[in-house]
């Protein structure tokens, strides 16, 4: 500090022409001035900023002495540089300077002057005390590093690397797609001069790709940035491409042989990609790259595991001997589970999204029905072992077990109470859902590897727990849950009522049974529904399901339920029956209607009987099927063996251990009634747990994912069109009263298509085809992502612009009319790389006769994006003449004003009027395919007034295109955190100043290029470019860039060394000196946050130009007006 | 239990009197108490809006002044009323002139409008209040032979979409699906049905119903489902008319969307209404009925 004794301040008021004196009663503030204390010199002026503004300082510094000055007018972002340099030509510190802002915090932003004024004279004597206890400062100076670094790679990307790297300067181009390329690439030809976009964009594309100064990181993303203007530190990720780009020579050989199709982004999702791809023929660098995105959400849930994409996918291609493999691989019933598994992968299949799930049950019993004969995979003999196992019960449980345990070399013999095996595969279900002859088939294929059954033994009865015990190595109990449980009600032992699985066991082994005309089957599981549609078969004529929930708590199949209400069945819900009602005979069931209650053990709604509410069903035949348990009692079980309270046998959920040593129990007799998929996936667990008892290792450690977990990524569905599941073949419905199989399956057309619909969620299906034709053996499967840091003094963003999304405008039938297309769709489709070779086709492969194009959608628009999106309408006259050159059709353009501002865009204008396009002035109200008359039978009508002959039209077509407008990225706000810079209101990044400075943001070394500032066409994108380039060239060759003095420090004396700053910096600025028992400031990486200054106990750090002293005088000088 | 009033205007007690009795049966299946406001006089609806707007507004603030203090939602079945109450309670909050001058025609009846009452319309309350899930869960008979056209009409969706998309609505679509029926996509979902015209220019009234009916058909439906008693009144009692002007055109039934959840909850047909509707639908009423017979409740032991 200098001078405090001899202070004089100069208070200059600015009038900002009528900015801020039409609002601020300039002389009166003025005047106010001249009373605070200090002050030798008080003026206005019209323009502080002008020359002979800045003079005024500079005279009275010269003149008066003045050794302090305050200007109060606009903004310290706008003239603070300004003012400070003035004060020092004038021959004082320039930090002896202080702005009061009365424009943007005060004449802009309040109404009324006399408030307005007021404040001003606040501020003007907050800034004249402030500016009292200002000290000297010097101006830091930081060198620049010469690197820059460009995130985005297209066209304006591409052209500010070019630039920079010409001048001599390394250039880091970061693109977070495989290819540069951006926008442009996409296009087919360009307005005016109808240039082909690739032919002008790939030229640049490789000379970026052989620039000696341009280091191209491609399939690469900006994770963080550290650092401010001249010294940057900005860490990338290089994602995975599983394909090395030093080895890659981009043969192809890999695409041809990759059986996945996944849609193509690039193609906006009209045309397919493989999961090992380029995305566009000339693409740099010209690498292969992987969509590897983990397990698909259909094998994370599936409790075995199968490779549902893998399969599906080579189904789709017509590879059937590779899928039944992939299918083989974790499925040894593979023909059952095709036609009664409880398909959990339905359910997370993400076609949900779109439409409705694959037929993935249906899809694999099309393979193992075409391999009819097929057998299972033989265990390898140079495995096999002498350990014998047990294994009591033949259902799914019960071979799952013996398979997997078979496989790894082990005798086994499984005993199973029945004369067929099969448990409830062979008693339960139906022989219309799952024929006899597959179950058999599939039974004899395990019995052909080695595994013997042994049948009519009843473990408990035939042969004791105790003697397997003994006699083998281990036991695995699957023994189901087959006791009915019963209504206990009234009436339940008449004629004609009869237990649901006891009902089904005599239909399935032969015995005709006749459960009456009118049946009502009481429960809601998949054994209800199978009753219900069984009853119909053995001759009833109707049939009602009565159920004590809802149908939403309903556990049985929703597939299944469908069915059975095709076939005729009627349902119930919220009922429960409370008496049976009959002499000998079932006459009738009276029940009662309930509604939900609270939720009981099971977690489900418990139902509550609704008083008053008793009716009656007039019926000669109820079936009970609600539910079953466990047949503890015919064990006879004399070791010991732990049950449940819920009468099932105790087993560890991880391992299927009982608490007896070398005996495991799994499927139903352990969980309750369960679907097959969860029998076979306690199999397999079990058989895993005996193997490793058996081999003495530990049963815990690693099994986490062995069975259904969540998967852990979400597909984009965005855009796939429509395509209902191909209905799976079935009988007809007049047809479904014999036992024959309800669903005959898919042909191979049929199957095709469906598979075809599969979305490849995970992309790769590890099938590791492509690295089988991969001459240089540049597939990498384990690469991983990788993070480099990287030093610049200067980044560009040029990270482009998305379009609007059409589906925010539904009168105009986007994704709801299957003709409906938006520009860009349009552009891939026009381009003779694209999905359909340049052919201009309807989604039924016609040529359109008649195309409208819509301008204006989602621009100019109240609702959506006010502003102009600026090459719509030029793009619009593009697409309309390359759609008349192509298919001859009528084209309607239709407009609100016509933007051809542009160097010969005016003259291309007039080129399509005379090639007869129409065009009609009016803003389209919507597009409809409800026709008025037969002649807009089958096309889409676009209603629009005609504003220049005033009438109301409709115009059929037979093609929509939607002009979009343009848009931020969607995650523009996150990037522009990464920056630190701003946005505009309608999410662009905000450029400096919109007239004068359209490439600098606010924050120093951070510029921008093309339209993620704003929209705009290829020509201006390319000076805008080139502009960002001069603006980062300027910088970098000054060499050094002058910061801001206000960085912290701390007063030795005043330091106590708690350290609290230390940990508190977040650029680490601050260590502590053990010596002197203090913290010491490093200036030059301290970026004077505060964050220390606030924090200090003691008050011992300072920041320059916020001392304490400055800003409380602030605050008095407000307070004290 | 949750209690609203109940805004119900002149039709819902006239020719819409089916919307009434169902909805009040549908509300008392859902454990839903609606009480009718007392005193409420007419809303005017879109006619006197178009005679005498500052006295329209008056006589719907009225109702909005009472019900104000019983600080309850106030749902109004009717489309007009909803309109015109949502309408004036937008327009006295926008002009302060209008405020000023309602405020002082309600002074002269010593009453207040603060502008604080909601008013809902049924079908929002019904997605809102109770949700798809829990309505599903009242569903005792899916509408499994029911192929419904979804109208809405214009006046609950424009030209305030509060619950719903002004052109494409879907909340009525998603209920019938919660509910078993199949939903056909209906484009002129909020098309106009003629509103008045039907009584004051025939022709063009009964045009504009016939394009609906028409493409009702032409999309498969065997029924429309309507929220409006002037929509159901159109399409419905003019259907005669509009068959023998368009005699290529076969008849539809025309439901309320109260009667319809009144059947998959498993009420009567005589508690919603069913025998007022002029076009009979037999068949299709007979799909939902489980033949069962009322039964004297005698003292049994009951195992759920």
């Amino acid at each position: 500090m200098n001078t405090n004794g001899n202070v004089k301040i100069g208070v200059y008021v600015c009038h900002c022409g009528t900015n801020i004196a039409a609002k601020v009663d300039v002389k009166d503030v003025v005047e106010f001035a001249r009373t605070l204390p200090h002050v030798a010199v008080a003026r206005e002026y019209k323009f502080m900023c002008s020359d002979p503004g800045q003079d005024l300082i500079k005279q009275d510094i010269k003149e008066f002495g003045i050794n302090r000055v305050v200007v109060a007018s606009c903004s310290p972002l706008m003239h603070e540089v300004t003012f400070r340099k003035a004060v020092e030509e004038g021959g004082e510190n320039p930090f002896f300077f202080h702005m009061a802002n009365i424009r943007e915090h005060d004449s802009w932003v309040t109404d009324d002057p006399k408030k307005a004024t007021e404040k001003a004279k606040a501020l003007v004597a907050a800034a004249v005390r402030r500016v009292f206890f200002h000290e000297v400062l010097e101006k830091r100076e930081v060198p620049i590093h010469p690197d820059v670094m460009i995130v985005g790679g297209g066209i304006a990307g591409i052209q500010a690397a070019l630039t920079m790297a010409d001048a001599g300067k390394k250039v880091y181009l970061v693109e977070r797609e495989p290819s540069i390329g951006g926008h442009m690439a996409k296009f087919d030809k360009t307005f005016p001069t109808l240039d082909c976009a690739s032919c002008i964009l790939t030229p640049k594309m490789t000379q970026v790709a052989s620039h000696p100064n341009i280091e191209l990181l491609t399939y690469t993303e900006v994770e963080s940035v550290e650092g401010y203007v001249g010294n940057f530190t900005v860490t990338v990720r290089r994602k995975a491409r599983f394909v090395r780009e030093d080895l890659c020579t981009g043969c192809g050989e890999c695409e041809k042989i990759c059986p996945v199709e996944m849609p193509s982004e690039f193609d906006e999702k009209l045309g397919m990609r493989k999961a090992i791809y380029r995305p566009f023929p000339q693409s740099v660098p010209n690498t292969y790259t992987i969509s590897r995105r983990g397990i698909p959400p259909c094998q994370a849930t599936c409790s075995i595991h199968q490779n549902a994409q893998a399969y599906i996918q080579l189904i789709a291609r017509g590879k059937l001997r590779e899928a039944l493999d992939v299918i083989l691989r974790d499925n040894p019933l593979p023909s059952i589970c095709g036609r009664v598994c409880s398909h959990p992968c339905m359910s997370v299949c993400q076609r949900n999204r779109v439409d409705e799930a694959i037929n993935i049950p249906g899809l694999k019993r099309f393979v193992t029905d075409y391999f009819a004969d097929y057998e299972l995979p033989k265990p390898d003999p140079s495995k096999e072992r002498k350990e014998k196992v047990a294994i009591v019960g033949s259902g799914p449980s019960g071979l799952m077990c013996a398979y997997e345990l078979r496989q790894r070399g082990y005798q086994v013999q499984i005993f199973e109470a029945d004369s067929a095996p099969g448990g409830m595969l062979q008693q339960g279900i139906p022989a219309f859902r799952l024929p006899r002859k597959i179950l058999r088939d599939e039974i004899e294929r395990l019995e052909r590897i080695g595994i013997r059954i042994q049948l009519n033994t009843r473990v408990g009865k035939d042969v004791t727990l105790e003697e397997l015990r003994k006699k083998y190595d281990a036991v695995y109990i699957a023994i189901g849950a087959g006791v009915e449980r019963k209504l206990n009600i009234p009436g339940e032992d008449l004629k004609g009522v009869w237990g649901g699985i006891d009902f089904l066991k005599r239909i399935n082994s032969g015995q005709t049974v006749h459960p009456g005309d009118r049946v009502v089957v009481i429960g809601g599981g998949n054994s209800a529904i199978d009753a219900a549609r069984t009853a119909l078969r053995a001759g009833a004529k109707e049939v009602t399901i009565v159920y004590r929930r809802s149908r939403n708590e309903m556990p049985a199949d929703q597939l299944e339920v469908e069915e059975a209400e095709k076939e005729g069945v009627r349902f119930y819900f919220l009922a429960s029956p409370l008496r049976i009602l009959g002499d000998t005979h079932v006459t009738g069931i009276e029940c009662i209607r309930n509604k939900l209650g609270h939720p009981d053990e099971s977690g489900r709604r418990r139902p509550v009987p609704i008083p008053n509410s008793e009716f009656t069903i007039p019926c000669d035949g109820v079936i009970v099927t609600i539910g079953q348990k466990a047949d503890l009692e015919s064990l006879n079980d004399t070791l010991g063996l732990a049950f449940t309270k819920q009468n099932t046998i105790a087993a560890d959920p991880l391992t299927l251990e009982t608490n007896i040593p070398g005996i495991f129990a799994g499927g139903d007799c352990v969980t309750g009634p369960d679907v097959v998929i969860n029998a076979m996936f306690a199999g397999k667990k079990a058989a895993i747990s005996i193997d490793r008892y058996l081999n003495g290792q530990d049963l815990t450690a690693g099994r986490e994912k062995e069975g259904p977990f969540e998967p852990t990524f979400v597909v984009d569905t965005e855009g796939i069109p429509i395509k209902w599941r191909v209905e799976m073949p079935a009988i007809e419905i007049e047809k479904r009263r014999t036992f024959a199989e309800v669903h005959t399956g898919y042909t191979m057309e049929q199957a095709m298509e469906e598979a075809a619909r599969c979305l490849s969620c995970a992309g790769c299906c590890d099938c590791e085809l492509c690295t089988t034709v991969c001459e240089r053996k540049a597939i990498d499967y384990n690469q991983k992502d990788e993070l480099k840091e990287i030093k610049v003094g200067a980044i560009i963003l040029a990270t482009g612009f998305k379009t609007f999304d059409a589906t925010r405008v539904p009168q105009y039938g986007y994704r709801r009319l299957p003709n409906v297309y938006t520009s860009l769709e349009i552009e891939r489709l026009v381009n003779s790389a694209g999905p359909t070779g340049g052919e201009i086709i309807l989604r039924d492969g016609r040529k359109p006769k008649a195309v409208g194009i819509i301008h204006c959608v989602g621009s100019r628009d109240v609702h959506h994006n006010r502003y102009c999106s600026r090459v719509c309408c030029m793009y619009s006259l593009k697409l309309a003449h390359l759609i008349k050159e192509r298919t001859g059709a009528e084209v309607y353009n239709f407009y609100i004003d016509m933007r051809a501002f542009g160097k010969g865009y005016e003259e291309f204008y007039d080129r399509i009027l005379e090639e007869g396009v129409h065009l009609i002035r009016g803003r389209v109200a919507e597009v409809t395919d409800v026709p008025l008359d037969p002649s807009e039978e089958g096309k889409l009508i676009i209603r629009a007034e005609d504003t220049l002959i005033g009438t109301v039209r409709r115009i059929p077509v037979d093609m929509v295109i939607l002009s979009v407008g343009l848009e931020p990225q969607p995650d523009a706000e996150e990037i522009r955190r990464l920056f630190n810079i701003s946005c505009s209101t309608e999410g662009f990044f905000l450029e400096r100043h919109p007239k004068l400075a359209p490439v600098s943001t606010f924050t120093d070394g951070v510029f921008l290029a093309g339209a993620c500032q704003g929209p705009k066409d290829i020509p201006d994108t390319v000076a805008q470019a080139g502009a960002a380039a001069a603006e980062a060239l300027s910088l970098i060759d000054r060499g050094s860039v002058e910061l801001e003095p206000n960085t912290a420090w701390i007063d030795e004396e005043a330091c106590s060394g708690c350290q609290t700053c230390v940990s508190l910096c977040p650029f680490t600025a601050i260590s502590y000196d053990a010596e002197k028992h203090i913290s010491v400031v490093n200036e030059v990486l301290c970026k004077g946050c505060g964050t220390c200054v606030s924090a200090c106990p003691s008050g011992a750090a300072q920041q320059h130009l916020f001392l304490d002293q400055e800003v409380f005088a602030e605050i008095e000088g407000i307070l004290t007006v | 239990m949750k209690t609203y009033t109940y805004y119900p205007g002149c039709s819902i007690k006239g020719t819409a009197k089916q919307y009434e009795e169902s909805l009040l049966a549908v509300f008392e299946a859902l454990d839903l108490k609606l009480e009718e406001l007392s005193d409420w006089n007419c809303c005017g609806a879109t006619m006197y809006m178009a005679v005498d707007e500052e006295m329209s507004f008056a006589l719907s603030a009225r109702n909005l002044a009472l019900a104000e203090k019983l600080e309850r939602d106030v749902v109004a079945p009717c489309s007009a009323c909803y309109l015109v109450l949502l309408k004036t309670q937008d327009y006295i909050r926008k002009y302060p002139e209008l405020r000023i001058k309602i405020g002082k025609a309600l002074a002269a009846a010593d009453l207040v409008y603060h502008g604080t009452v909601k008013v809902r319309h049924p079908l929002e309350v019904f997605i809102n209040d109770v949700g798809l899930e829990e309505l599903q869960n009242r569903v005792r008979v899916p509408l499994r032979s029911f192929k419904i056209a979804p109208y809405y009409g214009c006046q609950i969706v424009r030209p305030y979409p509060n619950f719903d998309h002004s052109c494409y609505p879907e909340t009525m679509d998603l209920l019938f699906e919660t509910l078993g029926a199949d939903v056909v996509d209906y484009p002129l979902k909020t098309r106009c049905c003629g509103g008045s015209l039907t009584g004051t220019i025939e022709e063009v009234g009964l045009r504009l119903n016939y394009i609906l009916l028409e493409e009702a058909h032409r999309r498969g439906a065997n029924c429309i489902v309507t929220v409006c008693p002037l929509c159901q009144f159109n399409l419905e009692a003019y259907q005669n008319r509009i068959l023998k002007k368009y005699n290529n055109l076969n008849e539809m039934p025309v439901f309320y969307f109260t009667q319809l959840m009144g059947l998959a909850f498993g009420i009567e047909p005589e508690k919603l209404g069913l025998q007022r509707q002029m076009v009979r639908a037999d068949q299709l009423l007979a799909s939902v009925q489980i033949p069962v017979e009322k039964t004297r409740p005698e003292k049994v032991e009951q195992v759920a």
